[in-house]
């Protein structure tokens, strides 16, 4: 009793003693495997654990299935470090081994997990041995034949085991390997090899229920340089295109009227309708050509009806420019059509206007109407003033105040006449006076008379319409403003005019171009409302061109040319009439190309 | 006479029936001698009893890591419930000398007698295994594959050693033919085995017999593969 006490106390002080030093028993081992070469031997592998500092010891243990005897490993140095080398007499198959390894110091001993090793299932043979690789030349080209034997300890002779073997290739720069199978046989040939490369080859085998062995040492091979002779495949390339050319052939034989259809199509002969060829042939073109006649056509497009929008101008010789008495209203009743208060025929339509004007010019300062009044255009105000009473009892249309254009019309006299000729005609005519002084977007004060002088002469030569002022008589102040007219001399002066806008009535509000005072915005009126000379016809007669939409005028005797053109290009007429006296200063062509006549803007 | 003609074909056959000699006997297909048809050789009926014998094998061996890896996890486990094969009181060489210095007909006897033994367990096996529901029919289909195949490489080892008698390679002493008893597949304690270790023997008795098998060939023809 204290015998033991005092061993337990022992015991239990060298441990303290161990620990305190930094021994310790042993770490427990590991075995990493066992493997048969051959079928007959094998051995095992363990990994120490931690020695605990002081030198171990190993020991391998097993015993074999329903046994309980214990062996210990016959062989602890043959297979190296670690290791227990079973041989044949120790060896058996078919049996169960139960395997562990004990690591033994000072301090205590450890044992490893137990292993369950069946020899039979555990084989990796060795590698194969004397790999050779020659190239065989043929006459279909080289090819190689890599050849090798069995690992010495393999003895595949009794049939106690079966090797399966396998190589790969390849080149030096490849990174994968190709690999083949070859079964039970010791050899190989490969085929189709790059030439003038250099090439590795390697070899392992396996028994036919175990592991594979390594890769045996490579094995360098050279193929020579060849151009691959084919010489069979071309053979049959030949053959077989010669067999096609034959069915062509033989095809297009067989159909040859399409074949000929299809290369020389036959000549359609004519098919016009109405075409008489027995007619032709006859010789009789004139009859011939009759039957081609369409009738109708070129269409005839009634012009004239495009620009009902335009003002009518009434080419009337025996009426005068400047309004005289009452000659003026009543030729304007008689132009106008009291129902038609769209048709552009507003000049005429104008009543009202002429109320407004009168209105308005009453307003205005008198030295501007002196002014008329000293071209000789006195009846222009009496003329006005006496539209205007003669207006104003059956004006209705004057009530609301707003100023209306008065549109001013005149055009030359030649398409006047033409014009005059049809009853209804789309007419244009210039604009000149702006006033609308009701309107905040009219900025102008100015006065602007377009040629004074001139009236009278073309009055006496022309004879212009009724309802038609010379276009420098818009002579009209706005409201309130009563700036002078830049420019305005009693001498010959011009101004230019533009029109602003077009107000829903079809009025078009006039503005003085040169007005100084204008406002930048109104610049992006006049942008819209100019119109660029586009070319002056032998007849003195302008060609305008709007500037901005692009438009394309044309003169009134060439309607055609523009009337066909689509909508958005609409043509604006021209309405400048010249006559020799005037044209050079009635085109005062302004810098930007403008022109100073005026322009109809119809308001689209 | 009166007799009609279906009347006079039914009394020919009847004849024909009744006659012994026109029994109708089954005649070899070569009749006519080697020439006449391709009989195999020795070495030929050994190679198709040693392919058969390695189907065999690579079946059980699937079926066995099939159990392996779905129902018994733990390898310890494994290594500690087997039990004692049934076939472990037949004597079989366990290295490559024993099984060298066997005789071949004693060799044959074994082969004959191991796969005798396995007749009907693997019947059982595969009854067992369609029955259970952890069993897809996969597997239940291999093993009875596996049983007929045990069952048909008998019947063609016991070919080859009748041809091997005929050439008068196998001796007299061949008595294990006829004495192959079928054993019940019992452990020590008498309880049935349980599939697991069925499958865990059988794969090993399989890899045996293959063996055994080749090293018959290589003694008897050993012309080519050895």
């Amino acid at each position: 009793m204290r015998n033991s006490g005092a061993v337990l106390i022992l015991i239990f002080i060298v441990k303290l003693i161990s620990q305190a030093a930094g021994v310790s028993a042993p770490g427990k081992p590991k075995l990493t495997s066992c493997r048969s070469p051959e079928k007959e031997t094998f051995t095992c592998w363990w990994e120490p654990g931690e020695d605990g500092g002081l030198p171990t010891t190993y020991a391998l243990y097993y015993h074999l299935e329903n046994s309980e005897t214990v062996y210990e490993c016959p062989d602890y140095k043959t297979a190296g470090n670690n290791s227990c080398f079973f041989n044949k007499n120790d060896t058996s198959l078919w049996v169960n081994y139960n395997i562990t390894v004990v690591a033994t110091n000072a301090l205590g001993k450890n044992i490893s997990e137990p292993v369950e090793v069946d020899v039979a299932y555990i084989v990796q043979p060795n590698t194969p041995e004397n790999v050779t690789a020659v190239v065989v030349d043929e006459d279909q080209g080289p090819f190689v034949r890599v050849s090798w034997e069995k690992p010495r300890t393999a003895d595949t002779r009794s049939g106690w085991i079966t090797l399966l073997y396998q190589l790969r290739v390849k080149q030096q720069k490849d990174k994968e390997w190709e690999e083949y199978n070859a079964g039970m046989q010791k050899y190989y040939n490969v085929f189709s090899l790059h030439p003038d490369t250099e090439f590795m080859v390697q070899v392992r085998c396996k028994p036919d229920h175990g592991f594979w062995s390594e890769w045996t040492q490579t094995t360098y091979i050279k193929m020579p340089d060849y151009i691959p002779r084919q010489r069979s495949l071309w053979i049959i390339i030949t053959i077989f295109s010669v067999f096609i050319v034959l069915i062509l052939t033989w095809t297009l034989n067989v159909k040859r009227n399409s074949v000929k259809l299809c290369l020389l199509p036959p000549v359609p002969g004519p098919k016009i309708k109405g075409f008489d060829k027995q007619l032709l042939k006859s010789g009789k073109t004139e009859e011939v050509f009759n039957s081609l006649v369409i009738q109708g056509f070129p269409p005839t497009i009634d012009y004239d009806d495009l620009l009902v929008e335009y003002l009518e101008v009434y080419d009337n010789e025996e009426q005068e420019l400047v309004l005289d008495g009452k000659d003026l209203s009543e030729d304007c009743i008689k132009s106008k059509s009291p129902s038609d208060c769209d048709s552009g025929r507003g000049s005429c339509d104008s009543r009202t206007l002429l109320l407004e004007k009168c209105m308005v010019g009453r307003k205005g300062s008198g030295s501007d109407q002196h002014q008329y009044s000293q071209h000789g255009e006195t009846s222009w105000a009496s003329t006005e003033s006496s539209e205007c009473q003669g207006l104003e009892p059956g004006s209705p249309e004057s009530s609301d105040g707003r100023v209306k254009t008065w549109p001013v019309v005149f055009s030359s006299p030649q398409p006047h006449h033409h014009y005059q000729a049809e009853t209804v005609k789309p007419v244009y005519h210039s604009v000149p006076e702006i006033l609308n002084h009701s309107s905040p977007h009219i900025m102008p004060t100015n006065y602007h008379h377009l040629h004074h002088q001139d009236i009278p002469q073309q009055e006496g030569r022309h004879g212009k319409p009724a309802c038609r002022h010379s276009q420098s008589y818009n002579h009209f102040n706005l409201d309130g403003l009563n700036t002078p007219a830049p420019g305005v001399s009693p001498s010959r002066s011009l101004e230019y005019v533009e029109v602003q806008r077009v107000n829903p009535e079809n009025m078009l509000l006039l503005r003085p171009l040169s007005d100084p005072n204008r406002e930048p915005e109104g610049s992006d009126y006049a942008g819209e409302d100019y119109s660029k000379v586009k070319e002056v016809t032998s007849n003195n007669i302008l060609l305008l061109r709007r500037d901005t939409s692009h438009h394309c005028v044309d003169d009134y005797s060439q309607a055609s040319q523009c009337t066909t053109q689509q909508p958005p290009h609409p043509c604006k007429p021209v309405i400048y009439q010249s006559n020799s006296g005037m044209p050079q200063e009635g085109m005062r062509v302004m810098g930007n190309g403008y022109v100073d006549s005026t322009v109809l803007m119809p308001s689209y | 006479f009166g007799l009609s003609l279906p009347a006079v074909a039914v009394l020919l056959v009847a004849l024909l029936c009744l006659d012994p000699h026109g029994r109708v006997g089954s005649a070899p297909i070569c009749a006519h001698g080697p020439s006449g048809c391709h009989i195999p050789s020795l070495a030929d009926l050994f190679d198709r009893v040693i392919q058969h014998s390695a189907r065999m094998h690579s079946l059980s061996n699937d079926l066995h890591s099939e159990f392996e890896q779905y129902f018994l996890p733990s390898k310890n486990h494994i290594g500690k419930i087997y039990r004692k094969c049934h076939t472990s009181n037949i004597l079989t060489p366990n290295g490559k000398d024993n099984a060298q210095k066997l005789a071949r007909e004693e060799l044959t006897e074994v082969i004959l007698k191991l796969l005798m033994a396995w007749r009907d367990p693997l019947f059982q096996l595969h009854q067992s295994m369609a029955h259970q529901q952890d069993f897809n029919s996969f597997s239940s289909n291999k093993a009875l594959e596996m049983g007929d195949m045990a069952h048909e490489l008998r019947k063609g080892v016991e070919k080859v050693a009748e041809k091997m008698r005929v050439l008068g390679m196998l001796g007299n002493s061949v008595t294990g033919l006829s004495a192959a008893e079928a054993m019940l597949p019992l452990s020590d304690s008498g309880e049935a085995m349980s599939d697991y270790e069925l499958l865990y023997c059988f794969r090993r008795d399989s890899n045996k017999v293959q063996n055994y098998l080749k090293i018959l060939k290589c003694r008897i023809v050993p012309e080519h593969d050895c």
